[in-house]
């Protein structure tokens, strides 16, 4: 029996460390329909990493080893993250109480390593990306951290696997109200963090208006691969962690469970391509309101939550 | 305690040397240096043993007396949580010193610098380890002092030294009215100076009194650890000292006010909630604004101090999570409370005199701090540049480094707190972990924008010639970077260190802590295992990266050609077209400008062909010129009135000019102005008749209205009593 759990443990960890690019896949299908276009095949994404792979790399002669280093660090920070987080189903490969944290700060590492890879080429339109990719991921910030006090309120736990089980099946019927404003907190943090719109518009064709696409634009070859594939795999991560927190499933569902998470993830996708062709991106100076808008629904879902510990 | 002894002794030595070396500086400095380093590993040694519980923690007494108090010396866990931070920074800076006033060594009085420092580090160590009221508060006026004399090293600068007259103010100002006050109420109550007596007379003494205590340790010792709005001075000193100076400052001259702050909790019995709740607001804003300002800021090494304020937010909001606890009967949440801040002292003394030591190389190899002059450097200075990466890492609280341990505990802490209170009594709580995060954010923000600015892209300032750093500095800096590393990486040996100083704040044993911090302790292996997992997948990706480079060389054997940066089909970019610190901070700025006020002036081009356009941006601290300064000048005008006294009745030099009221002066404004003007002129004989008639003036009214005559002649009896008692 444990060796069977391993050798499914295993094969859903293969399952989700393939799936980010067909997220993105998704996205694409999803605006080019809205568009009246057929758009890229499915799995034109594959087909760009494994041609970066092949590719060499070209360096700015400004660049130091920090360029070199920041796709790395960036994504071996993200694989870590991902080994925290529950993907297809209430498991995750690791974890131990407290891991929430860590994995926020995870996520911190590799956009500290990002900005300064963009900050090394010198280049002001890459300043100009770094400055808003900070500015925003501070503002989000404080509405994932009011998020998990929710869920830890909920749960009674801080380890993540556990933050979004089976548990949060009973407070969706105490607390309802609370769980559905968290949804709209984790939200605008997935568009955030992932760079989607309302906040970036990864489709944009002036460098002016970007904010991650202009900060990776000298990076090539093999270390491009890698940003792309980080992005996609940032924006699984974090959409499981609304999925979970929206759709508990309960243990009893066992083999049944990974194949309804990959469905909820190509629906949550496709939900950010509607997003993404029914809006239009934010004004930066916009962007903050909407930040400190998620702030304020996961701080009313907190009173929420400890209002309802008195009763 | 021998040890402690004994290092004491060879600084002294080591300052005593120094100073009958003056006539060969460079000796004179190197023995001072070598006495530090010797007495920080003895140090070093003696707290280890008391921390793993070796050596027993009994005071020893010595055999000479003060005058009012007693030479007494302990070495209890939380003395000896704070030497060990003492005894690595001391380390590190005596290695450092050398190499870094190796060019002023011909012009400066480099003997004196060793032997104050000498004494600093003496003096810091008499403080944390004082068992009586008198010996400490000696220790804290050396320290002050020697710090700064030290602050005041350049003194040719009026910049200088306007930052060290404002830390010997701030400090002098806080001793005066609150930390002599609180250790007379102690003593008056205990009857004694010892302070074993201290926490069983509190125990007894009320509910008010204990209150009262708390806050007058938080306002004195505030001042020295830098709580907003008490900080001001740090932003002024830190910048104008030496570089290793302003690691000592940071590193552990600003923790001492936390350690006074920890000790008077020790003597206090478990304080009413709302007291943890002051602390922890104060956290939060010394936090929050700590580090706004510090994005603010354009000169590297004000930018740190301004982050040391941040800092000391995040322990006040450790500390305050334990008195909640305490106050919650929780011990678990009041231990993890206690034993994040006290990680965080010294985790921050490490990164941040990593970070100012690096910043140091950086005046040294530059000539500048000013973040809009450099740029580059890390082509230059590779080695400083990893160093400063690291320090940044560390103190943005990121994995696998030393800074997110500490900060991971809190958090921890926070969120036990916030489950274990009842209703919306965790929202205090649920503040804390809101502004840690958004702290967090911020301080990831200001580090991108230092060190992207200083070491990364193209020199910004052609004027600025770089030189390498010399090895000692990079050796000492490194020794520090590697103890971030190794806390970082293997914190389940580093937790086990800071037990027996919570146990000394919870009033548990150390195993009793032990089995309530379990949990944690557990988790020490797993954030090992995580490290292990981030640095296995970096280096995986590495070599998958070398692999994958190489087979496309293989295939394509004509080499990339290094190439400008790309500059958006822009074809001849320069240096001064790089984003600036000011525009990465810019637009933080405006997010946060309801809380900062920066100040903008700014000329706008106009026309086809404009002319030569300005712009500059300031964001001054409120606390200084919007509390302070008025608050000062204001006394500053009343000392004025009084200080035109002279023996020929001319007045001083500096009279003030009055600013003359332009509407019609009313009779009685007329009359309190001349008698004011009167006496302002009056020469000393004036003043000493002002004296006397003001004394005949109290003999006549004692005289009619004090029903006995006799009564002013005689003391009165408490007084008399313990006139005797000291004669005996």
């Amino acid at each position: 029996m444990n060796t069977v759990w391993v050798m499914v443990a295993f094969l859903e960890a293969l399952a989700a460390l393939a799936l980010p690019p067909l997220l993105m896949s998704v996205i694409a299908k999803t605006k080019a329909w809205f568009g009246g276009r057929v758009g890229p095949p499915w799995l034109q994404p594959y087909y760009e990493l494994a041609k970066l792979l092949r590719k060499n790399a070209v360096y700015s002669e400004t660049t130091t080893w920090v360029f070199r280093a920041g796709p790395i660090i960036s994504l071996a920070a993200l694989l870590t993250a991902a080994a925290l987080v529950p993907v297809l189903s209430n498991r995750s490969p690791l974890g131990f109480p407290g891991d929430v944290i860590l994995v926020a700060y995870l996520f911190a590492l590799g956009r500290m390593f990002t900005v300064l890879a963009a900050m090394d080429t010198g280049s002001s339109f890459e300043g100009m990306g770094a400055s808003r990719e900070v500015t925003f991921g501070a503002m989000s910030e404080p509405a994932l951290f009011l998020a998990f006090v929710v869920l830890a309120v909920a749960t009674g736990s801080l380890q993540l696997s556990q933050m979004l089980g089976p548990t949060l099946l009973d407070e969706w019927q105490i607390a309802g109200p609370a769980m559905v404003l968290v949804i709209g907190a984790l939200l605008v943090v997935l568009l955030t963090e992932a760079c989607r719109v309302p906040v970036d518009d990864p489709a944009t064709h002036l460098e002016l208006t970007m904010i991650h696409e202009v900060m990776v634009l000298d990076h090539s070859g093999p270390e491009f691969a890698y940003i792309t594939y980080g992005a996609a795999l940032k924006f699984m991560l974090l959409g499981s962690v609304l999925l979970h927190v929206a759709i508990p499933h309960p243990e009893s569902f066992v083999f049944l469970d990974p194949v309804l998470r990959v469905v909820e993830l190509v629906a949550l996708a496709g939900v950010v391509g509607v997003i993404e062709s029914a809006m239009a991106r934010l004004r930066l100076n916009r962007v903050p309101l909407l930040l400190a808008g998620a702030t304020v629904l996961s701080a009313i879902a907190v009173v929420i939550v400890f209002a309802r510990r008195t009763l | 305690m021998t040890l402690v002894l004994t290092s004491l002794a060879i600084l002294v030595a080591g300052a005593v040397a120094s100073l009958a070396l003056g006539r060969v500086p460079r000796l004179a400095l190197r023995t001072a240096m070598s006495a530090i380093l010797a007495s920080a590993v003895l140090m070093a040694l003696a707290s280890g043993a008391a921390l793993l519980g070796i050596e027993s923690q009994a005071p020893r007494n010595a055999e000479w007396m003060l005058p009012l108090g007693a030479v007494s010396l302990a070495l209890d866990g939380l003395s000896a949580w704070f030497l060990l931070a003492i005894s690595i920074v001391a380390a590190s800076v005596a290695i450092y010193s050398p190499a870094y006033l190796r060019s002023a060594a011909d012009r400066e009085p480099v003997a004196v610098f060793g032997a104050l420092l000498c004494a600093l580090v003496a003096s810091l160590t008499l403080l944390v380890c004082a068992a009586d009221a008198v010996l400490f508060l000696i220790g804290w006026e050396a320290m002050t002092l020697t710090a700064f004399l030290l602050v005041a090293f350049h003194h040719e600068s009026p910049e200088v030294r306007r930052g060290a007259w404002m830390y010997l103010v701030a400090t002098h100002i806080g001793t005066a009215l609150c930390v002599v006050p609180l250790f007379g109420v102690l003593c008056a109550l205990a009857h004694t100076t010892s302070f074993s007596a201290f926490a069983e007379a509190l125990g007894v003494a009320g509910r008010t009194t204990p209150v009262v205590l708390f806050f007058l340790g938080l306002l004195g010792f505030g001042v020295k650890a830098g709580f907003m709005p008490m900080h001001v001075w740090l932003p002024a000193a830190h910048p104008v000292a030496p570089a290793p100076i302003s690691a000592f400052l940071s590193g552990v001259v600003v923790k001492t006010g936390i350690y006074a702050l920890l000790r008077l909790l020790t003597w206090l019995p478990p304080l009413p909630s709302y007291c943890g709740h002051v602390l922890l607001l104060v956290g939060i804003v010394s936090g929050v604004m700590g580090v706004l300002y510090a994005i603010a800021q354009h000169d590297l090494k004000r930018l740190l101090a301004y982050h040391t304020v941040e800092n000391i937010g995040i322990i006040a909001i450790g500390i305050a999570v334990g008195m909640l606890g305490q106050a919650a009967h929780d011990p678990t949440v009041a231990a993890l409370g206690y034993a994040g801040a006290l990680l965080h002292v010294t985790n921050h003394a490490l990164f941040k005199s990593l970070l100012f030591l690096s910043t140091g190389a950086v005046l040294n190899s530059a000539g500048t701090a000013d973040l809009e002059r450099l740029g580059g450097l890390a082509k230059k200075t590779p080695v400083n540049a990893a160093m400063f990466l690291i320090g940044a890492v560390a103190i943005c609280a990121l994995p696998p480094l030393n800074g997110f341990l500490s900060e991971w505990v809190i958090y921890t802490s926070l969120f036990g707190s916030a489950l274990q209170s009842h209703g919306l009594s965790a929202g205090p709580a649920a503040m804390g972990i809101l502004s840690l995060a958004l702290m967090g954010g911020l301080a990831l923000a200001c580090f991108s924008k230092a060190f992207g600015v200083v070491f990364l892209g193209a020199p910004r300032d052609d004027s600025v010639r770089t030189q390498p750093t010399p090895a000692a500095m990079n050796v000492s800096m490194m020794a520090l970077a590697l103890v971030c590393v190794f806390i970082g990486m293997a914190p389940g040996l580093w937790i086990p260190l800071v037990l027996s100083a919570t146990s000394e704040l919870v009033a548990a044993t150390a195993a009793d802590i032990t089995a309530r911090l379990d949990s944690v302790l557990a988790t020490g292996v797993s954030l090992s295992m995580m490290a292990a997992v981030l640095a296995g997948s970096a280096a995986g990706l590495v070599l998958l990266r070398r692999a994958l480079l190489v087979r496309a060389r293989r295939s394509n054997p004509i080499a990339a050609p290094a190439i400008p940066t790309w500059g958006c089909a822009y074809s001849n970019p320069t240096p001064r077209m790089q984003y600036t610190a000011s525009s990465f901070a810019s637009s933080l700025m405006i997010s946060f400008r309801g809380l900062l006020w920066p100040e903008r002036m700014a000329t706008a081009p106009a026309g086809a062909f404009p002319a030569v356009t300005h712009l500059e941006t300031h964001t001054s601290d409120m606390a200084e010129n919007d509390l302070f300064q008025p608050i000062f000048q204001g006394i500053a005008r009343l000392f004025a009135m009084a200080r035109t006294v002279s023996w020929t009745g001319e007045s001083g030099p500096h009279e003030p000019t009055r600013p003359q009221s332009s509407h019609r002066m009313g009779p009685l404004r007329a009359l309190a102005l001349g008698i004011v003007g009167a006496l302002r002129r009056g020469t000393i004989q004036v003043y000493l008749s002002f004296i006397v008639i003001m004394l005949v003036i109290l003999f006549l009214s004692e005289a009619i209205f004090s029903p006995g005559a006799t009564r002013l002649m005689t003391p009165p009896i408490g007084q008399e009593s313990t006139i005797e008692g000291s004669n005996r």
